[in-house]
């Protein structure tokens, strides 16, 4: 299996650099700005622990050629390219005279945005899990979200899906709480050495609240508990708690 | 003879005339001017003067949009030492995302292939089918890069570095059940071209195992060399 399977993954490897290859290739428009202040430092890398090689100095342009994390790679009149910083990229102006601005999230962005995502590590049910989840916000305050997460148990493994609404409480604040409430669908697993029981889909509804806090730029953690009910079809619907934390960035 | 005369001063009295027309205003200039100025001075009521509008537009700036290249996508080889089944090629995928210049979010995926167990090779008898040898880990990590600099070949080529931490959890398929694993790891990225990077790592997944009578943390060490390419 893994003999047959390791050309195919260097094939997929080489088409997809085949396909990527004409979109590096194109022309391209770049963004030209001015340098204002009495220099602008170029460094090797996209960091501040790479070293300053270059300097551009006041009234001559830049073409902004692609953006990494906060550090953008220009290009200099005389074809000299460098990374430099967004905080010094914002002291520089445009053809029409006017600061260059480019918004990489702020505290207005996480009190208000459209998309948001993240993933998790928590325990369901007992059982390890690592999940993600994705929202939609209708305004600040509520959202539609899609969870998925993978539990690894003594007794059952399995796979959790959830959908549901999310409200969020005092969306202004660096510290914000929220409620959610929804429905969802649990596959398990069970493990057993001598009756192996068969492997069952179950509908879920939870209940849930958390917090999350604005870490910086696009970024926040976010934890959330959720109380689920699993309506089996035996004689007594099941309880599970979900607790998880972790990272999500917004949109 | 006459109307010789008279074509002669008509001609005469029509370049007069025309020239006077185009030099009038050499002699009137100054007064037209003056009385023009007498007018508005007296006249408050008349529409203030007409601004002149610049012929020149003002210029407009489409700013393209900035492309955003956080993506790395690639593949490893390397070697799998899974814990009492032997050290054994593996190969998997990640796909990172650059969050910031320090840290990074990084989906891994990997299989190999377990070999068997000293018990295994003495007594003959098989623990696992070959389905189950199978070792296949997949995980999300958060990663962190530190220790910044750059590699140098020759006197002409200079390739920015990094060495990086890597830790998360997933899940690791063997011996016919999924356990919860935990990664840790560090590595070093080499980046020859903007789009292109070279990295060695070494990665511990550790789960609980109970394959071989009791159970156990199990350190499954991987060291593998990739390729990446950032989009």
């Amino acid at each position: 299996m893994s003999r047959r399977a390791r050309p195919g993954a260097l094939a997929s490897l080489l088409l997809l650099a085949a396909l990527l290859a004409p979109a590096w290739c194109a022309a391209r428009q770049y963004l030209q700005l001015f340098v204002t202040e009495p220099y602008l430092e170029l460094h090797t890398g996209p960091g501040r622990g790479y070293p300053v090689f270059h300097v551009v100095p006041r009234d001559e342009s830049i073409d902004v050629l692609f953006r990494r994390t906060d550090w953008f790679k220009v290009r200099t009149e005389h074809g000299v390219e460098g990374w430099a910083s967004q905080k010094d990229m914002e002291k520089t102006i445009l053809a029409d005279g006017s600061q260059f601005h480019f918004n990489l999230g702020d505290r207005a962005g996480f009190t208000s945005h459209t998309f948001e995502a993240g993933i998790f590590a928590g325990a369901y049910g007992g059982a390890s899990l690592v999940s993600g989840y994705a929202s939609w916000s209708f305004n600040s305050q509520l959202a539609l979200e899609g969870a998925l997460g993978g539990f690894y148990g003594r007794f059952s493994n399995g796979y959790t899906g959830d959908i549901g609404l999310a409200h969020v409480l005092m969306p202004e604040k660096r510290w914000s709480p929220f409620l959610t409430l929804g429905i969802g669908e649990v596959y398990t697993e069970p493990k057993a050495t001598l009756v192996v029981p068969a492997n069952r889909n179950e509908p879920t509804a939870y209940v849930g609240g958390g917090i999350r806090f604005y870490l910086t730029r696009r970024f926040f953690l976010r934890a959330e508990y959720k109380a689920h009910w699993v309506f089996t079809k035996r004689n007594q619907n099941e309880e599970a708690d979900e607790w998880k934390a972790g990272f999500a960035f917004f949109f | 003879m006459e109307s010789w005369i008279r074509v002669l001063l008509l001609s005469a009295v029509l370049a007069a005339l025309t020239g006077c027309a185009s030099v009038r205003n050499w002699f009137h200039h100054g007064s037209a001017q003056n009385g023009a100025a007498a007018d508005q001075s007296v006249d408050q009521n008349a529409p203030p003067p007409r601004v002149i509008e610049p012929e020149v537009a003002r210029r407009q700036v489409k700013v393209p949009r900035i492309r955003s290249s956080n993506f790395e996508l690639g593949a490893d080889y390397g070697v799998l030492s899974i814990e009492d089944f032997g050290a054994h090629p593996s190969y998997g995928f990640t796909l990172a995302y650059h969050i910031t210049e320090d840290f990074f979010f990084q989906g891994e995926w990997g299989r190999a292939r377990g070999g068997q167990t000293s018990f295994e090779t003495l007594s003959g008898i098989q623990l696992l089918t070959e389905a189950e040898r199978r070792f296949t880990y997949y995980d999300v990590s958060l990663g962190y890069n530190f220790l910044p600099g750059e590699a140098f070949i020759g006197r002409g080529i200079a390739m920015t570095s990094a060495m990086y931490f890597l830790g998360g959890v997933g899940g690791t398929e063997f011996g016919g059940d999924t356990k919860f694993t935990v990664n840790f790891g560090a590595g070093y990225r080499i980046v020859p071209a903007d789009w292109l990077a070279l990295h060695i790592t070494v990665q511990d997944h550790v789960f609980q195992s109970s394959l071989l009578g009791t159970t156990k943390l199990t350190n499954n060490l991987e060291a593998r060399i990739g390729t990446t390419v950032f989009f």
